[in-house]
């Protein structure tokens, strides 16, 4: 089978690769003008506009804000009039034993994406160059299981390995029953990830390497990855942090993640709403914290701004 | 296999669940998200922030947890729907999410110069968009579009986690209670998965190559 | 103990006065406490009387040593095959990190009976999982509302049975024509999927469209907004619900019968002779009894049942 597009990442639970530069606005005008500037890369479509123009700007300003607070409104009075902003649900999430145990989810959850990505990364860039590799003995395997891997859902190979490994005699414990598939899945979108990066480097690169002596294996290791790796850095880093999502598959195995803890957590005390929302913003919080992250690690090795 | 030959007709109904609750999305999601894009890219402030804070916050929010929370959280606050619809609305807010992002660089894809061109001939904001800008923008994205798509056909398994069985993986589970034969079952259901992506990345790509934009 | 406040029209009234009673209460963080600070939040079981029951409890003596029961005691914990999710057997109290309910309280008892003190370590089970962890030895005991049947018999012992259940239908209140699973056919019907019922209900209606949900909470929902006919689970389950839902109705009596049994490796008649031992003697000092009352009897109506006959 061949490579059905060139677009790398697709995934269980995860998302389609989507090079999104943030929005990095290094504007001195304070924060209004840093408002101002969220989005403002895309504005070169309309000139500046006169004073008609900038009329019907304020129309639509006034309107759209007015519009906004309605939406929000609308919202707010729904929980409300439904018993659910009273103080009473809400003060469980104040308690440190549910702090507690929160945290101890998002440790849980925190712990799936960092063994995960520490296994999927290699495994992924060994995948990589399997694929690319010369021998059709190493690159048709490789192309199959990436090819295949990526187009199952990640949900339906959880339940595969949990309810199949056990007919088959084999029995490891149910945390790694979550990890192998996560792993899986994503070690095939890595190598997607890298495949392209090798792709995109000059040509001029490995055939010095050729000439100067060194076999495939060599001139991959020494030349080429080191230069992938700085390459793929933010597509890669994008990747590992959408474990976080995957992460919350683990309920199938009975693995208390954050989302199953949160489940729990509503079911014991009948805070449905209440819990579910919180979770939500925790996972907010984790997912940009981690871009944020990112963001100082691609400064930091050069990434894509280095070569590309 | 006697399994799979004697349910064809559960896998088939599961399927075209499936395809039904993706199709949904990817229109829904592709409304949504060209509303979001037209927003991100107007020059009315509020409406750029919110459609940006909407973006950055709901693609942050996995997937299953927004599922839940719609299925299981909105009834708490006096809002239920029906059960595949609700699903299929959450999926449609979240993916609107990626559409928006794939529209956006789709529209910077287009070289500057040719706008500032069409600007020059005197074209309207919309005539550029229209004229100018969306073909070519359309054009670059097929490929991400289709990504998208497969995305959502397979995260669509995802609706059997809130109770929507009648999908292929929901479907697959149920008969693989029955009969106890997962790697038969689960296997036929990954084969309908890999088919699904293949066709869709092979039409994408047979649409990229006629429709290529020649710079 | 206080029943529990769930989604009926009192919920907002009542919120009130426990935010009230909340706010005087100051949120202590004494883990015991429920969370909520008030009763607004419910725990699963009488913890305290089954505190005083492990108490009462008197230890097994001359445990014969290499025995099974002799090295859980030198381990010092009994490892307990168990769930975090099932609503007044195990259920994980967030606050105290420990499960509550019938399953909980008798795999303490047990503990406490072997080592003398109830130590013991949940490993999660989930019902496809339960009888692999049994047969590799990662754990000594399986309490999960573990239905014995015959082809799991195969692969593991059962002591027991402990708890005498079945499958009962739940619908909402007034609704008309569904007397029997029989009368499912055609119906949409939600259940966990962690269970026995979906078989079940496959076998008696074949045309019900089965809905799976993880927990009690989310099938329960299903069926009160209209989303579904009818709930099929254990009829325990059922009737907690409907003591607490005054919308839904538990139909008849329950439909199948399941009795759940202690899940034990293969091989060690030994150990299956003490743990029927020492549940027989539970059975017969009315401690069973109390147990039942301090979980499942906190929410479900009635008198205590018969308990079931070993063997």
């Amino acid at each position: 089978m061949s490579s059905t597009t060139e677009q790398p990442a697709r995934d269980g639970v995860g998302d389609p690769e989507i090079s999104l530069a943030p929005v990095t606005v290094a504007s001195p005008g304070g924060l209004r003008a840093r408002f101002a500037a969220i989005g403002a890369q895309d504005a070169a479509l309309f000139d500046v506009p006169g004073p008609r123009g900038r009329q019907r700007i304020r129309i639509a300003t006034v309107v759209s804000i007015v519009v906004l607070a309605v939406m929000l409104a609308a919202g707010v009075r729904q929980f409300a009039v439904n018993g659910q902003l009273e103080w009473s649900k809400w003060q469980l999430f104040t308690q440190w034993p549910v702090i507690r145990y929160l945290l101890n989810a998002l440790w849980a959850t925190l712990q799936v994406t960092l063994i995960s990505g520490a296994i999927a990364l290699p495994l992924g860039a060994l995948l990589a160059l399997a694929r690319l590799s010369r021998s059709p003995l190493l690159s048709r395997p490789a192309t199959l299981f990436v090819e295949v891997l990526r187009a199952v859902p990640l949900l339906l190979l959880i339940y595969a390995l949990l309810l199949g490994l056990p007919s088959t005699g084999i029995r490891i414990p149910l945390f790694w029953l979550l990890i192998i598939p996560i792993v899986l899945t994503n070690a095939a979108v890595l190598a997607e990830i890298f495949r392209a990066a090798v792709k995109a480097l000059p040509r001029g690169q490995t055939e010095a390497a050729y000439a100067l002596g060194l076999g495939y294996w060599p001139a991959m290791r020494l030349v080429v990855l080191p230069q992938a790796v700085r390459l793929a850095a933010p597509a890669l880093i994008s990747q590992i942090i959408r474990l976080l999502k995957d992460s919350t598959l683990g309920y199938v195995v009975s693995y208390l993640e954050l989302l199953y803890s949160a489940r729990v957590l509503g079911e014991f005390n009948h805070t449905v709403i209440q819990s579910f929302v919180v979770v939500a913003a925790v996972f907010i919080v984790a997912n940009l914290t981690l871009a944020a992250l990112a963001g100082q690690v691609e400064r930091r090795i050069g990434g894509a701004g280095g070569r590309a | 296999m006697d399994v799979i030959a004697g349910n064809l007709d559960v896998f088939g109904q599961g399927l075209l669940i499936s395809i039904q609750i993706s199709v949904s999305t990817f229109v829904l999601a592709g409304g949504l998200g060209l509303l979001l894009t037209v927003c991100r890219i107007s020059p009315v402030l509020p409406l750029r922030l919110a459609a940006t804070a909407y973006v950055e916050l709901v693609r942050s929010i996995p997937l299953l947890v927004l599922l839940i929370l719609f299925v299981f959280g909105l009834p708490e606050i006096g809002l239920v729907g029906p059960l595949l619809g609700t699903a299929v609305v959450a999926m449609s807010l979240y993916w609107a999410t990626f559409f928006s992002e794939t529209m956006r660089s789709g529209v910077r894809a287009v070289p500057q110069g040719q706008i500032e061109a069409a600007r020059a001939l005197g074209f309207t904001f919309g005539q550029v968009l229209r004229l100018v800008v969306l073909p070519q923008a359309l054009r670059t994205i097929i490929q991400p579009l289709a990504s998208l798509l497969i995305a959502i056909v397979l995260n669509s398994s995802l609706a059997a986690a809130v109770g929507v069985t009648q999908e292929l993986t929901g479907q697959t589970q149920l008969l693989d209670q029955r009969y106890a034969q997962p790697l038969v079952t689960f296997g036929a259901a990954a084969i309908c998965y890999v088919a699904m992506a293949f066709i869709i990345g092979r039409s994408a790509g047979y649409l990229d190559r006629r429709l290529a934009v020649q710079r | 103990m206080m029943s529990i406040i769930r989604r009926t029209g009192t919920v907002a009234a009542a919120g009130t006065v426990l935010a009230l009673a909340a706010a005087c209460s100051g949120g202590s963080s004494d883990a015991g406490a429920v969370p909520g600070g008030g009763a607004q939040a419910t725990s699963n079981a009488d913890s305290d009387a089954i505190a005083a029951l492990i108490e009462a409890q008197q230890p097994a003596t001359d445990l014969p040593a290499g025995s099974t029961a002799a090295k859980i005691k030198e381990k010092g914990e009994l490892t307990v095959g168990g769930v975090q999710t099932s609503a007044l057997f195990s259920l994980l109290n967030p606050t105290t990190g420990k499960v509550e309910g019938f399953d909980a309280a008798m795999s303490q008892l047990l503990a406490d009976y072997i080592i003398g003190e109830p130590n013991t370590k949940l490993v999660n089970v989930t019902s496809q999982t339960r009888e692999a962890l049994i047969q590799n030895g990662s754990v000594d005991v399986v309490f999960a509302t573990y239905t014995i049947t015959p082809e799991r018999a195969e692969k593991i012992s059962f002591a027991g049975p402990y708890y005498q259940d079945g499958l009962g239908i739940e619908v909402k209140k007034g609704t008309t024509g569904i007397n029997t699973l029989a009368d499912l056919n055609g119906k949409t019907v939600v259940t966990q999927s962690a269970s026995t019922a979906p078989n079940k209900i496959t076998e008696a209606a074949p045309d019900a469209k089965i809905q799976l949900f993880e927990t009690n909470t989310e099938a329960l929902q299903a069926l009160q907004q209209g989303r579904a006919d009818a709930y099929v689970i254990d009829q325990s389950i059922l009737a907690g619900n409907a003591v607490t839902n005054d919308d839904v109705e538990v139909i008849g009596d329950k439909f199948t019968e399941d009795p759940y049994g202690i899940g034990l490796a293969k091989d060690d008649a030994d150990f299956k002779k003490f743990v029927n031992t020492w549940l027989q003697a539970k059975i017969d000092d009315g401690t069973w009894a109390r147990v039942w009352q301090a979980t499942v009897g906190t929410e479900v109506p009635g008198d205590v049942p018969t308990p079931p006959t070993i063997g």
